[in-house]
């Protein structure tokens, strides 16, 4: 056949894949959008303690955290780093205007970070504060951090530094109503009922947000998976358990968060009584413990069996050190010998185990501890009363989970001397271990940086001081009709590549 | 004339009860056993709570699996090896639901002791005591009463530190209010008698009167409102296990159950039903027995039987 002959033949084909290829369609506007997307903590933003979930869709940052986990430019158009790596200057994005109408500068930038610093004494921002000497704002568009020594982790930790009005009422105590640059105006909160926004329309992101309200559940729902079934959510968080349910149903899309929640079983490390103080006891208790069984447990065949605080994908995740992890596998026989050398009878033995009421793995560890033959005392207590009860250090065992982290150096930090809420990692208290954090934190070079870090975890491997189970993903399900939402890297619903400002109807 | 026999008088030690209709005090080992007739709820309230306590003392034999052991085999549906199927933990239903039946029994049990002796108590101490201590007891009373009994049950818990004793404790204080007012009634009523009169008469104090001469002849009260009180300490005990802040979380309560059931309705909904249904036969078969023994001591109605 002559490519004369083929010319029309390849035209109609051509032609007809357009016909039949499904169209792009272009963003659609109105609309409310309904989330269940975690909850608000307080309306005074610097000062939030828990989760950031519901912050960004009304007021913004800096810089944003994108789906892979780094930053990206947000309200800052750019920015640029000295070679010491102490001296940050940002440029502030053009034309960016608050809820109230107001043109945000780099002074109003100045205001929030200097109040972030003078106000807030606890929570995830001090660890940002903490290294810098001062900033200036010598015009409207350039916003300088000097810092006393080099912060790697400073761009991704700002990601929850809020810029707010210095309008906004409350700003010299509490803040009540935030006025911020977000696609949402902060419309009303009913506390652990609804909180509600409405399209900002000055917003600068031209064109967006697409949808004209947006409505979070926040009450505290053992599933949402169901309202999102029925229609009655256009998006939620869900349990991983439902994956193979919402996956059969054809008006529901899945999406899993970048970032990992990790599980782990840390032990006393500040006042540690014996026989738990004899690391061969914790290594037997180590042997005892059946990482994938639990794994598979909560997560199903969605846990990744991981030694470590990053899992696979995570620049800081090790395969080598992930395989040389002894435990992957439990081996009681090991775990008796242990106990036998260290001359532990566990029958003689309680252990004092503390955990969280709704927290599932628990269970199946204190049956793996009982069955080298300790008795044990499982103490439960609620969100706020475990972590009460883990600061007493009463207590030898502590099965737990952490969510996302902006940065790996906010996982690195719970474990370090000073760092905040030391307990939920029983305290641990290895200068070396600081200074190999201290040091990694510091360094400019990606290289050394994540070999720093890798070093510190490799103490804690050797030490026992926490044992790493595994890693889970989360699970996120949208009505079909939502299109282009997607969840980033940490739990926010809002970011620069992505989140509710890019979601629309396709009704 | 009513003939008066000072409780304690007896030389057996036996403690009198005051039948109204014969005006003169009978002692019970007397009279003649007669099969009570009792009706179809009660008869079916007795069948099943004594199915209950037959579960509770020989269940952890009749199950072949340990309840506390978990498996891979995560909400499956009943068969030959999980009678009624497993949770979401692998672990086996049926054994977990006889244990906590026990666990239910025993509890609510304890619980509605510490409630009868605290309110009772409290009560007849109060109301011995003159005015300041009836006003101090029944103000505090009072105070637990305007509180819903989840949420100062909850407080409790929360407050001492969870675990068995402390669910208990919650349990019975929350309670004993029910007690501390029935008991108050039914001192007003047998203090205006004149076995009462006489023992003051007799020089018998305030407090020795309270224990020794009316106690004894209010504990028909006493025991029916411990049948009422007794299922809901289960069903409360439930909802502090539900909620998380029960016993520690290695005994299998239903509460628990239901809590780590709720999660997975569509998936294994047998695993929710199974103690959700366990929980309300048993409530009912207390209210049912409860009620007959509400029947039989209620002075009204005696008095229009006889």
């Amino acid at each position: 056949m002559s490519l004369q002959l083929l010319k029309p033949v390849v035209a109609g084909l051509l032609g007809l894949a357009l016909i039949i290829s499904p169209a792009v369609a272009d963003p659609k506007y109105g609309g409310v959008l309904k989330l269940y997307w975690g909850t608000l903590d307080t309306t005074d933003f610097h000062r939030h303690t828990g989760t950031i979930s519901l912050t960004h869709p009304f007021a913004e940052t800096l810089t944003s955290v994108s789906k892979d986990g780094q930053p990206k430019p947000f309200l800052a158009e750019s920015w640029q780093i000295s070679s010491d790596g102490l001296t940050y200057t940002f440029k502030i994005r053009e034309g960016v205007k608050f809820h109230n109408g107001d043109t945000m500068t780099a002074k109003d930038v100045l205001a929030n970070f200097s109040r972030i610093r003078a106000e807030v004494k606890k929570g995830w921002l001090t660890s940002a504060m903490e290294p810098v000497d001062r900033f200036e704002a010598p015009d409207d568009r350039t916003f300088i951090v000097i810092l006393k020594t080099p912060f790697s982790p400073f761009l991704n930790l700002i990601a929850e530094a809020w810029i707010l009005s210095p309008k906004s009422a409350g700003w010299d105590k509490t803040i009540s109503h935030p006025i911020g640059t977000g696609p949402f105006t902060f419309d009303s909160w009913t506390p652990q009922v609804v909180l509600k926004g409405k399209k900002f329309s000055d917003y600068w992101m031209k064109g967006k947000p697409y949808v004209d309200a947006v409505e979070f559940d926040v009450r505290e729902l053992a599933d949402a998976s169901l309202a999102v079934r029925s229609g009655d959510l256009h998006g939620a968080e869900v349990p991983l358990s439902k994956r193979n349910i919402l996956g059969e149903d054809k008006n529901v899309m899945l999406d899993f968060r970048g970032d990992t929640s990790w599980y782990f079983v840390s032990f006393n490390n500040k006042t540690p009584r014996a026989p738990f103080n004899d690391l061969r006891v914790r290594q037997a208790i180590s042997y005892a413990i059946d990482k994938p069984a639990i794994l598979n447990l909560s997560a199903g065949e969605s846990g990744q069996l991981v030694n470590q605080m990053a899992a696979p994908g995570n620049f800081y995740y090790d395969k080598a050190m992930a395989d040389a992890d002894p435990h992957r596998q439990p081996n009681l026989d090991k775990a008796r010998a242990l106990l036998k050398e260290a001359n532990v009878d566990p029958a003689k033995v309680t252990v004092r185990l503390i955990g969280e009421a709704t927290d599932r793995s628990v269970a199946p560890i204190v049956q793996m501890i009982k069955r080298l033959g300790f008795n044990v005392e499982n103490k439960a207590y609620d969100d706020l009363g475990y972590q009460k009860a883990l600061s007493g250090y009463e207590w030898d065992i502590f099965p737990g989970g952490s969510g996302p982290r902006n940065d790996i150096f906010l996982r690195f930090v719970r474990l370090m001397s000073d760092g905040p809420n030391p307990h939920l990692w029983g305290g641990v208290t290895d200068l070396e271990f600081d200074r190999l954090v201290r040091e990694a934190s510091i360094s400019v070079d990606d290289t050394k940086r994540r070999a720093l870090y890798l070093a510190a975890w490799q103490r804690v491997i050797d030490n026992y001081y926490t044992v790493a189970i595994g890693h889970t993903p989360a699970l996120y399900a949208y009505r079909k009709e939502l299109r282009d939402m997607s969840i980033g890297f940490n739990t926010s619903a809002h970011r620069a590549d992505g989140g509710i400002a890019f979601a629309w109807f396709d009704r | 004339m009513r003939a008066l026999y000072p409780p304690g008088s007896d030389p057996d030690g036996r403690a009198f009860v005051l039948d109204e209709s014969e005006d003169r005090p009978v002692a019970g080992p007397t009279r003649r056993f007669r099969f009570p007739h009792l009706r179809l709820g009660t008869w079916l309230g007795v069948v099943i709570m004594g199915a209950a306590l037959a579960i509770a003392c020989v269940g952890p034999w009749i199950s072949i699996h340990d309840p506390n052991d978990f498996s891979s085999t995560v909400n499956a549906a009943p068969s030959d090896i999980h009678w009624l199927g497993t949770d979401d933990l692998g672990q086996d239903v049926f054994a977990r639901l006889i244990v906590g039946t026990r666990l239910s029994l025993v509890l609510g049990t304890v619980a509605a002791l510490v409630a009868l002796l605290a309110g009772t108590l409290a009560a007849l101490f109060g109301m011995a005591s003159g005015r300041i201590g009836n006003l101090l007891v029944f103000g505090i009373v009072d105070l637990i009463r305007a509180l819903p009994g989840v949420l100062f049950a909850l407080a409790l818990v929360v407050a001492i530190e969870p675990g068995t004793t402390s669910v208990v404790l919650a349990l019975g204080l929350a309670f004993a209010p029910d007690f501390a007012r029935i008991t108050r009634a039914s001192y007003l009523q047998e203090a205006a008698r004149p076995y009462v009169a006489a023992a003051f008469v007799f020089g018998a104090s305030p407090v020795r009167i309270a224990l020794v001469h009316i106690l004894p002849n209010i504990t028909g009260a006493l025991v029916t409102q411990f049948a009422i009180i007794l299922p809901r300490c289960i069903v409360l005990e439930a909802v502090l296990s539900f909620l998380g802040l029960g016993v520690s979380p290695e005994y299998a309560t239903w509460g628990r159950m239901i809590a780590s059931a709720s999660s997975y309705t569509e998936e294994a909904p047998h695993v929710l039903l199974a103690p959700i249904v366990a929980l309300s036969v048993l409530t009912f078969a207390f209210a049912m027995i409860g009620d007959e023994l509400r029947r039989r001591f209620d002075p009204a109605r005696r008095r229009i039987m006889t």
